[in-house]
């Protein structure tokens, strides 16, 4: 599963990752540019499941950073 | 909001803000941070408390320029309220809090701009068809209901004569009285309820995430149910139960969608159903109790018949909650607080004095267990020294008895780490801290103490010498479903 994400909290990357560990998924790909805002493409391998449970926290995160100003 | 010192203040908060992040409760936590010039350098009492609390709150800011105070606190309020309501952390370093500023003393307060999401039409009018078209539907409401959406709640199950069921944190969304609500739901919930539920061929699931103790087994629960799912946060549907409908929006604009819908159109009426769904339940299991002993359960039923209409009740977490759950009828769901998501022992008695703070005038009474008031004894000094007027009731089975019975059900009786035979004496440690305490030690007396307690003025503790060894039934095993519902010991 690859994300393409646009953040604006560089410190979302780690927790991204965490999350990553935390569901046994594995992190295969990061790429971060950080500036104003964060362009950061992931990558991860895992069971469907996990996948789509990580996926579904990454989509969270996003609506809290999407409230920010 | 509330705030702590840096290092252990700040670190002692994280169960706080879990339990606020799992059941969606707008916060707001300061924290100091030792001076900057100190940060990195192991000060004393320095923890990275952004790091720390990043996966229990929806944000936490650093504040590094005294000039940005005023503005990061508005944008904290703000965020903490907006959309799926949770917890925000503003850590504050000491010299940044000492330090002068021309900034604006007072800012604004800040809401977020632009409309929050809101269900489509043609997802209304899909759910409102599979509504008109169904033959046995069960709305379940859960704790987004808090978001100002009770009486729209009231109105659309109402309107459709519809059985409806409420997870704990909705408990106080039915109307009073009205006869089709079935109880609260899930594991130690009630047997209609649970039933109905899994009898039903659509389930209209508002503002609740199908949490493990509501659903047991995903793939055994309602398996003959179409799902109508709203929530404010899209990241809840399909997480545990697939929905064939998905309403994402604030759950008063949604009801307020639905209820116009209907309202359109034919508005059936599920009266028939309802009773059926009724009947499949029956009284509360009891467990069994000798004549001489007290039962929790007992001193339950006599504490909510005596109680004021408008009390505000809190709990703590164990055999108690549910007990208490099981049988409590508030008249608002905000009248209620329990720690549902987390189950942190330790909650009910100090949530308790910040309902009385935030409610004056209004009586609250703290239904605890010996387990989880332990936990929390300190408190008794701040009801003490600020003269707030909560009830205490402690039933104490001197047994940690959530965990003791599934010791009991589950683990062929090895009890461990579970016995608290040697509890302090309660009624002498409140008093020490100069608050009232009446106990009951025998059924017999029960009726005139509690009559007593609920008179009596300012903080009081009330001590119940409960059974050791009672039960909550009934109870789905976890992992399990309905059809494996206990209602006894094997």
């Amino acid at each position: 599963m690859t994300c393409d994400l646009t953040l604006r909290d560089v410190r979302s990357v780690a927790r991204i990752v965490n999350l990553a560990h935390r569901f046994n998924c594995r992190t295969t790909q990061i790429a971060v540019q950080a500036d104003t805002t964060v362009i950061a493409r992931f990558a991860f391998d895992g069971p469907d499941v996990a996948l789509g449970r990580l996926r579904a926290q990454i989509d969270r995160i996003m609506s809290y950073e999407a409230d920010l100003t | 909001m509330c705030c702590a010192t840096s290092g252990p203040g700040a670190t002692n908060l994280v169960t706080g803000l879990l339990d606020a992040m799992m059941d969606s409760v707008p916060l707001v936590a300061i924290t100091g941070q030792v001076r900057t010039e100190l940060m990195g350098t192991d000060g004393f009492q320095e923890a990275d408390v952004c790091a720390i609390t990043q996966p229990v709150t929806k944000r936490n800011m650093l504040i590094s320029d005294v000039n940005r105070i005023g503005e990061t606190i508005a944008e904290a309020f703000a965020l903490a309220r907006h959309g799926r309501p949770g917890p925000v952390l503003i850590d504050i370093p000491n010299d940044i809090l000492k330090a002068r500023t021309d900034a604006t003393a007072v800012c604004e307060p800040l809401t977020y701009g632009g409309a929050g999401p809101r269900a489509s039409d043609a997802a209304v009018r899909d759910a409102v068809a599979r509504i008109r078209s169904a033959r046995r539907p069960v709305a379940i409401i859960g704790g987004g209901v808090r978001a100002g959406a009770v009486d729209l709640y009231r109105l659309f199950v109402a309107m459709l004569g519809l059985p409806h069921a409420a997870t704990i944190n909705a408990l106080g969304a039915a109307a009073p009285g009205d006869a089709n609500y079935l109880g609260m739901l899930g594991m130690h919930g009630l047997k209609a309820a649970n039933k109905a539920v899994q009898r039903a061929d659509l389930l209209v699931a508002l503002g609740m995430r199908f949490d493990d103790r509501v659903t047991g087994k995903p793939d055994r629960f309602a398996r003959e149910a179409a799902v109508i799912h709203a929530d404010i946060d899209a990241t809840e549907f399909g997480k545990i139960v697939a929905a064939d409908v998905t309403l994402h929006g604030d759950l008063r604009e949604t009801l307020r969608a639905l209820v116009d819908e209907l309202a359109r159109g034919h508005v059936p009426r599920f009266d028939d159903w309802a009773a059926e769904a009724r009947l499949l339940g029956g009284p509360l299991p009891s467990d069994r109790v000798e004549n001489d002993q007290l039962s929790a359960t007992g001193v339950l039923d006599r504490l909510f018949a005596a109680i004021p209409d408008d009390a505000i009740v809190t709990t703590d977490v164990g055999q108690h909650q549910m007990w208490a759950a099981q049988r409590a009828q508030p008249a608002h769901p905000r009248k209620y607080a329990t720690s549902a998501g987390l189950g942190a022992m330790g909650f009910g008695f100090p949530a308790a004095i910040g309902a009385a703070y935030a409610n004056p005038g209004v009586p609250v009474y703290a239904i605890v267990g010996d387990g989880g008031f332990q936990m929390c004894l300190p408190e008794l000094a701040t009801l003490r020294r600020y003269d707030v007027p909560v009830k205490i009731v402690l039933i104490d089975n001197q047994n940690l008895g959530m965990v003791r019975q599934w010791q009991e059900l589950f683990f062929s009786q090895r009890y461990s780490a579970t016995n608290l035979a040697d509890n302090p004496d309660f009624v002498a440690i409140a008093r020490a801290y100069g608050i009232d305490a009446y106990a009951i030690t025998a059924p017999a007396h029960a009726g005139d103490v509690i009559a007593r307690f609920v008179a009596s003025r300012g903080p009081a503790l009330l001590h119940c010498a409960c059974h050791p060894t009672e039960n909550v039934w009934p109870m789905i095993p976890a992992g399990m479903t309905v059809d494996d519902l206990m209602e006894a010991r094997a």
